[in-house]
């Protein structure tokens, strides 16, 4: 199932996402949402940090019964009860349940078998007629293959992923209904895949998570079904979204860096933290920054956020804040940033799977290239068809050939 | 601590600064042990520890490994373990 583009066909072409510019980095700056509620935008990297490391601002405090409506468009991010929107002691307490699966060395006992991916993809790849859809083949089906086997849902089928993911992230492109219809279906699926692991647990991420969570005894069971939901799109769609992202630039504007990703796994590491680094996973028109409320009083780059504010922590500004890094990121690709950038975020929320994701990013774009050095697209950047309407922009397809 | 076994070893406990992301998990793992400052990192609490079992989750846990703890006489890197 794929996304609706009636409404958008005849739109104007978009601009690739690393043509993106942050303006010049500031103090928080006041404006609205398309709610018309009032949000401090928060643009410096110092300030982006505090933002999300302070625990006078938090997420639990915007589905508080006075909080401010913060979107039109509700989805998988506004539910209470998500990881993402407690905080505290019950956030940490369902965090620990899963942070053991996801730490550096987690992840990487994972690295061969995610190479074997790559290189079983590649070989589909190279075998198929020309133009070949690399998002069809590629950035879409890696990111599935691996939380698909992370998660041990070896036959899930694939079709209902995608109605999912792609319902899970909307803003215009679905109605309230739909989103609300395809989250239920989702929540039920969630709802029988913890209860079957429950039942006959495996050697997969969910049956330790719902073992976890029965000793703890202290998470309800929705909050297991929303944990297990977020961690199916949570794991695959910012990742085909970062790739599908990385490789419009790659095989466009920067193609001239094409060999160098081919030269080594630490070289494409380094690129690709670059790349997560400058280019941002959506047009942020919906959310402007990673949301959060103040709860108390609070300072914030000279600026006082009074009690009650919303405020956005534009993560986006601050890795382009020119006081932190240089003026142009294309110009250091292969150097390793000089502050950890904010895309995965800070404090308790970091995301859960940024090793995941910069591993899958570095074997992808590391093999791809030493596999196929002459591939190209066959089709002009201006003329990519996206997918729109949600939080986040990514090629809804992108023909190459070599 | 009984009165028969031995001692509780005398661990170090250090923060990797740019590393840390300020997840504050640490702090939830061993309290006594590691805070996050007003800057939004963690920070040990004292120079010593003897809460073998609090600050080895604490540096197993964290998502950046940021956290390591060291046997502070044999200076043998008790966590995180590969």
């Amino acid at each position: 199932m794929t996304l609706d583009h009636s409404d958008t066909q005849a739109a104007e072409p978009l601009m690739p996402l690393h043509c993106a510019q942050a303006l010049p980095a500031g103090p928080p700056i006041l404006t609205t949402l398309r709610t018309g509620t009032p949000v401090w935008l928060v643009r410096r990297h110092a300030d982006v940090r505090q933002v999300l490391t302070d625990p006078r601002l938090n997420r639990a405090s915007l589905f508080a019964p006075d909080a401010p409506a913060v979107t039109p468009y509700p989805n998988l991010l506004d539910d209470p009860e998500a990881l993402l929107n407690l905080d505290g002691p019950e956030h940490q307490r369902l965090r620990r349940t899963v942070q053991r699966a996801f730490t550096p060395r987690a992840i990487a006992r994972w690295r061969p078998w995610v190479a074997s991916v790559v290189e079983d993809l590649l070989n589909q790849l190279t075998d198929a007629e020309h133009p070949v859809d690399l998002v069809a083949a590629f950035t879409r089906p890696l990111p599935v293959a691996v939380i698909c086997r992370l998660m041990g849902l070896d036959n899930l089928d694939l079709k209902r992923l995608a109605y999912w993911s792609d319902h899970a992230l909307a803003t215009s492109a679905y109605t309230p209904q739909q989103v609300q219809e395809a989250m239920q279906d989702f929540g039920a699926f969630g709802a029988a895949l913890v209860a079957k692991r429950r039942a006959e647990p495996g050697d997969d991420l969910i049956s330790s998570l719902v073992q976890a969570a029965d000793q703890d005894g202290s998470m309800t069971e929705y909050q297991l079904v929303m944990l297990t939901i977020g961690l199916v799109v949570g794991g695959h769609e910012t990742t085909m979204t970062s790739l599908g992202n990385a490789l419009v630039y790659l095989l466009g504007e920067g193609r001239d860096s094409w060999a160098l990703l081919a030269g080594s796994e630490e070289q494409a590491g380094i690129a690709a933290e670059q790349l997560l680094r400058a280019v941002p996973l959506g047009d942020r028109e919906v959310l402007p920054g990673q949301l959060r409320r103040a709860v108390a009083d609070v300072e914030i780059g000279g600026v006082l956020i009074p009690a009650g504010s919303v405020v956005a922590a534009d993560t986006f500004g601050a890795n382009h804040d020119e006081g932190v890094y240089g003026p142009d990121w294309r110009a250091d690709l292969f150097e390793p940033p000089s502050t950890p950038h904010l895309t995965f975020g800070a404090g308790p929320h970091h995301c859960l799977g940024a090793w995941l994701a910069r591993m899958e990013l570095e074997l992808a774009l590391h093999r791809l290239a030493r596999r196929l050095p002459g591939l190209r697209l066959t089709v002009d950047p201006a003329a990519i068809e996206w997918r729109r309407g949600l939080l986040t922009r990514s090629p809804l397809t992108l023909p190459a050939a070599w | 601590m009984s009165a028969t076994g031995p001692e509780p070893a005398e661990l170090v406990v250090t923060v990797d600064r740019a590393r840390c992301a300020g997840t504050g998990l640490c702090a939830a793992s061993a309290p006594a042990d590691l805070q996050v400052g007003p800057d939004g990192k963690a920070h040990p609490r004292h120079e010593r520890s003897t809460a073998l079992a609090a600050v080895v989750e604490a540096a197993e846990l964290c998502p950046m490994e940021a956290i390591a703890v060291h046997h502070a006489t044999t200076g043998e890197l008790l966590a995180p373990q590969w």
